[in-house]
């Protein structure tokens, strides 16, 4: 996957663990537990969609990885390249 | 042999969030249940042409949509459920009653009971104001040793028959101690009941059982009913395959148990009866339901309200008692006292009291029943002092004894709430046992099905 399919697939996880999240205007350098009100029960259903979809282990160290949503293009990226 | 990757011990709430929440990202798990209806504590039964609903008077923890934090919404979003699927109702309102006809209403909205606090006990009025300071900035799920909520609220409050009254519905709410509870335990119900408040789906409890289960289903989930679990086979310090009743063994990667933990160590096998005896509760109810025509409503006092805990002992005590039955302290509920449910042509007025385990165990077969419509007529009595005389209109009524809790939860001694000892971090002795529901510690129906999710989330999804 491409950067740009990755935040996609990020927002749609997202969009799926809370339907009423407004993602329009979210800033990708911005941390999502701010811009979402997102907890660290959320956060920890961001790792388990990507680990149901893609098979990816996120170990508990890396979590600050996915702060926001740059930080986690830029973590998955290497890591989804063959997806 | 089947295998599972998560077997789970019991279909009440807790083991329903927790095979949602475990279904929900592919793992195969299965929920063994041993009665034919699921929801353990909080289920049904038919009568009459009438559906009944047990354990369920009033939810907690109300949130309205959108508050992303509160444990209801955070719930419901860690199961994947729309919380637009529901209409969730609020109570009207619900009184505390002591002797000397002292009372403190509340409802929804904290201020009011901030407002009878401040009438009733003008000195405490500010010391209050700072308790629900203390409670909302509290973080009670920090792990801590067990310490006495009557002292701190002594400490806090002072006035002694304020703390008893603020104390009764927060102990009949879910507490397994005898006399005083935990602090901790005191915050998380004190914030539920009081500052979130009480509420119950616009459906029965049937209804929102079946949501959870078809849910549970459509993400591939399995459930057995009337499949009582036994023993484990263990080897190696793990539960290996959980056997049941009609000697089918089934293989388990983990297994979470909701049964209660002195039903857990039973299944371990060796288990020592003098630890397992020090885990039952003795704090167990009667409970008597009545169902009367609508009209009665006009002709009762209190007929507006959800709840009524009354207690006219001096000093309270939260307290096993030691005749049968302890009329001098109960809880009426009116679960049709909701806001938004439609109007029926009938009404339930359902009646708790504190019981005495030991004693109804004690009954042969005949006195049993003597005794269950003795103290039934008796009970009627005394709530007629309250609510006025409905015993006339009852057309339908219904008694619960500590046996009737025991022999349909499976709780040990009838005791509701479980153990009075927590397994907070739901650890047993085998690697790859857990233990969710009453006796991990967290109370109500939100509480029960958050342990289900938070078990699930800190024993098999965190990655170490």
């Amino acid at each position: 996957m491409n950067r740009q399919e990755i935040r996609d697939v990020i927002l749609e996880i997202i969009q799926d663990i809370d339907e009423d999240s407004s993602l329009e205007n979210l800033k990708d350098d911005q941390p999502l537990r701010d811009q979402l009100d997102l907890d660290s029960m959320d956060f920890l259903d961001i790792v388990m969609e990507l680990r149901k979809r893609y098979k990816l282990q996120i170990p508990e160290v890396d979590y600050p990885e996915l702060a926001s949503l740059a930080s986690c293009v830029n973590y998955l990226e290497p890591r989804l390249q063959e997806v | 042999m089947e295998y599972y990757d998560q077997v789970i011990i019991g279909g009440g709430l807790s083991g329903l969030a927790a095979g949602i929440r475990l279904a929900r990202f592919g793992s195969k798990v299965l929920i063994l249940e041993k009665h034919a209806i699921p929801g353990g504590l909080n289920s049904y039964y038919h009568r009459q042409g009438r559906l009944l609903e047990t354990g369920l008077h009033a939810m907690t923890n109300y949130a309205a949509p959108g508050v992303k934090h509160a444990p209801l919404n955070r719930l419901l979003r860690q199961l994947s459920i729309s919380r637009k699927q529901f209409q969730f109702c609020q109570q009207l309102r619900s009184t505390i009653l002591f002797s000397g006809n002292r009372s403190l209403t509340f409802s929804n909205d904290p201020a009011q009971l901030a407002g009878e606090v401040a009438r009733l006990f003008p000195d405490s009025a500010e010391r209050f104001l700072d308790l629900v300071e203390l409670v909302r900035n509290h973080d009670p799920f920090q792990p801590r040793p067990w310490s006495s909520a009557r002292a701190r609220l002594a400490e806090l409050l002072g006035d002694p028959l304020l703390i008893n009254m603020l104390l009764w519905p927060v102990m009949i709410y879910g507490n397994s101690n005898e006399h005083d509870m935990d602090f901790d335990q005191f915050v998380i119900m004190f914030s539920a009941l009081y500052l979130e408040g009480m509420f119950r789906p616009a459906g029965s409890i049937k209804e929102f059982l079946d949501l959870l289960v078809n849910h549970f289903r459509e993400l591939g989930g399995e459930l057995r009913l009337r499949a009582p679990v036994v023993r484990f086979a263990v080897d190696g310090g793990r539960v290996n395959r959980v056997v049941l009743e009609s000697g089918e063994e089934i293989g388990a990667g983990q297994v979470i148990s909701t049964a209660g933990y002195p039903a857990t160590l039973n299944f371990m096998g060796q288990a020592d009866p003098v630890e397992v005896a020090s885990h039952h509760g003795r704090m167990s109810f009667v409970e008597i339901i009545n169902i009367l025509p609508a009209s009665a409503r006009a002709e009762l006092c209190y007929a507006d309200n959800t709840i009524i805990f009354y207690n006219f002992d001096e000093p309270f005590d939260y307290r096993c008692p030691d005749a049968a039955v302890n009329l001098n302290c109960g809880v009426i509920c009116f679960p049709d006292n909701f806001h938004d449910l439609p109007e029926r042509a009938e009404m339930q007025l359902r009646v708790t009291h504190p019981a005495n385990y030991q004693i109804w165990r004690g009954y042969s077969p005949e006195e049993y029943r003597d005794q269950k419509s003795r103290w039934a007529e008796q009970s009627a009595a005394k709530v007629a002092e309250i609510v006025g005389n409905y015993r006339p209109k009852v057309l339908y009524q219904d008694v619960f004894t500590p046996l009737t809790v025991e022999r349909f939860t499976g709780k040990a001694a009838g005791a509701i709430y479980g153990s009075p000892l927590k397994v907070r971090d739901g650890r047993t002795p085998l690697q790859n046992l857990f233990v969710a529901g009453t006796d991990q510690g967290y109370l109500g129906i939100v509480g029960a099905m958050l342990s289900g999710v938070t078990m699930v989330n800190q024993h098999i999804f965190s990655e170490k």
